[in-house]
């Protein structure tokens, strides 16, 4: 008869033979996360696994404007990568497919006069790194946009900015990840993470995986992925709350900094953060707030209707910026975790594949690793 | 039911597109809602819900009982962003005071 601790270590060799190795696991099915496999299967040579506890668009990716966005974002050199991912959206679509990208020009209301100095300032430092930004007067603002208030002083400018469909571009980016033969594990929460002979244990609902390379791009809930590493990700839940109207006649022709029209006439509006965990309920606070910005930029809006609100939870670095690049203290672990990931998705898809093929990136990350964190090194 | 029968009338989903949705892997209303803009409309899945739970149950094989029905998030009904704002202009509330109290000039409350 065979021993009870002889029978558990057959079960566990059973389990090791069967269970599934990639050259690549990613963790979480995003637009992070769908980029990133997106591009590293472009060249057909590596096997890869894409795991989420949900299903695409369920969480952030899935309630967001989607802006891309790029004029304000500061410090300049985050604004530049910022422009640098916008630029490569036309040959995304080429290549994946109508992900309904529109570079409208984005327009960024202030309605204080001494704001004008400020958005000055912002023009000059941006134009260091190439974007280029036009301060304008109210005059302006009503000649590009006539729908908005009389009340706004200036705005911001800038022909780089536009907006895509969400849904369009996670889909797609998942459509031609498996055309290129990566495999997706939706509904199928990853439950512990061991590292095993150099390889990584990924133990889920479902399944266990073994990688020889793992890539975190859970978004907010990256934090609980991290734990199970031993490393402290240093990011924030945000929740941003948003209102959209019935489809309306073309009233918007820019993306405007707080709101945008989509093809099908409705308008999304919204831009608030509040600390509150993973809590995505709507708030009548928050969206009587959110009412009001509506009516302040675009007087017409108070006679439109609102069919539903709803609200995401995004994730936030602790200094605001994108976390991307390997996990100092672990070989071949991987983290891609950022705010603005519509915005970033197809340079962050282009520099995690240089990365995880070529060992460099053509763009120099080192402002964007997380060991620059003090929480990150105090964890280990 | 033909594959072409439209579930969702507020922006025209048929069966067709449902089924499609479960094949690539979405389980629950929501998620094939965010592929197909199935309940997006301005009856908010009112319509909808229950034909989209019962496709779904018959296509992963799952009691009815187990699929969930969408989220439903305010405002229930189509609400104007100028209701929602609270603007003082447009209250409908009557004070009585103003209402009874004599106006200038006014002698026949007298």
């Amino acid at each position: 008869m065979l021993s009870l601790s002889l029978v558990r270590r057959l079960q566990r060799m059973v389990i090791q033979a069967m269970a599934k190795k990639y050259d690549v696991v990613i963790i979480g099915s995003g637009v992070i996360g769908s980029s990133i496999a997106y591009h590293l299967s472009e060249s057909k040579e590596k096997e890869i696994l894409v795991i989420d506890k949900d299903f695409p668009l369920s969480g952030t990716s899935g309630s967001t404007q989607a802006w891309v966005w790029v004029h304000n974002k500061t410090p300049a050199w985050y604004g530049e990568l910022s422009m640098y991912s916008a630029e490569l959206y036309p040959f995304l679509e080429k290549k994946i497919g109508d992900v309904e990208y529109k570079r409208t020009g984005g327009i960024a209301p202030f309605f204080d006069e001494a704001d004008r100095e400020k958005a000055l300032r912002l023009a000059e430092k941006q134009a260091e790194v190439g974007i280029e930004i036009d301060v304008l007067n109210r005059e302006q603002v009503l000649e590009k946009e006539p729908a908005l208030s009389p009340n706004i002083a200036g705005a911001t400018f800038s022909k780089i900015d536009g907006n895509v469909n969400p849904f369009r571009l996670v889909e797609l980016y998942i459509k031609a990840s498996k055309k290129n033969q990566v495999q997706f594990s939706f509904y199928n929460p990853v439950i512990d993470i061991e590292k095993e002979n150099g390889v990584y244990k990924i133990i889920t609902k479902s399944e266990t995986y073994f990688a020889k390379q793992l890539i975190l791009a859970g978004g907010p809930w990256t934090k609980e992925i991290g734990n199970m590493l031993g490393v402290d990700i240093p990011v924030k839940q945000v929740r941003g709350q948003i209102i959209v109207t019935e489809p309306l006649a073309p009233i918007l022709k820019h993306t405007i900094g707080g709101m945008r029209q989509a093809d099908n006439g409705e308008v999304l509006i919204g831009y608030s953060k509040e600390e509150v965990g993973y809590d995505r309920r709507t708030t009548l606070d928050v969206i009587q707030d959110t009412a009001k910005m509506a009516m302040d930029y675009l007087p017409d809006l108070a006679k439109a209707n609102i069919v539903r609100c709803f609200s995401g939870v995004r994730v936030m670095p602790n200094d605001g910026l994108p976390i991307l690049g390997p996990i100092p203290t672990m070989d071949n672990a991987y983290i891609a975790v950022m705010h603005s990931g519509i915005t970033l998705s197809p340079l962050v898809g282009t520099l995690m594949t240089e990365l995880l093929t070529e060992g460099e990136t053509s763009i120099d990350l080192n402002r964007l690793k997380l060991d620059r964190f003090n929480e990150f090194n105090a964890s280990v | 039911m033909e594959k072409s029968t439209v579930v969702c009338k507020c922006e025209e989903i048929n069966i067709d597109e449902i089924e499609s949705a479960i094949k690539i892997g979405a389980h629950t209303f929501d998620d094939i809602k965010r592929l197909t803009r199935c309940g997006m409309g301005p009856c908010q899945a009112k319509v909808c819900t229950n034909l989209v739970r019962q496709i779904i149950s018959e296509c992963t094989n799952k009691p009815l009982s187990d699929i969930k029905p969408s989220k439903m998030r305010m405002p229930l009904k189509p609400t104007r962003i100028g209701v929602l704002a609270g603007s003082q202009e447009s209250s409908s509330v009557i004070s009585v005071f103003s209402e009874t109290a004599p106006e200038d000039g006014d002698s026949s409350n007298g």
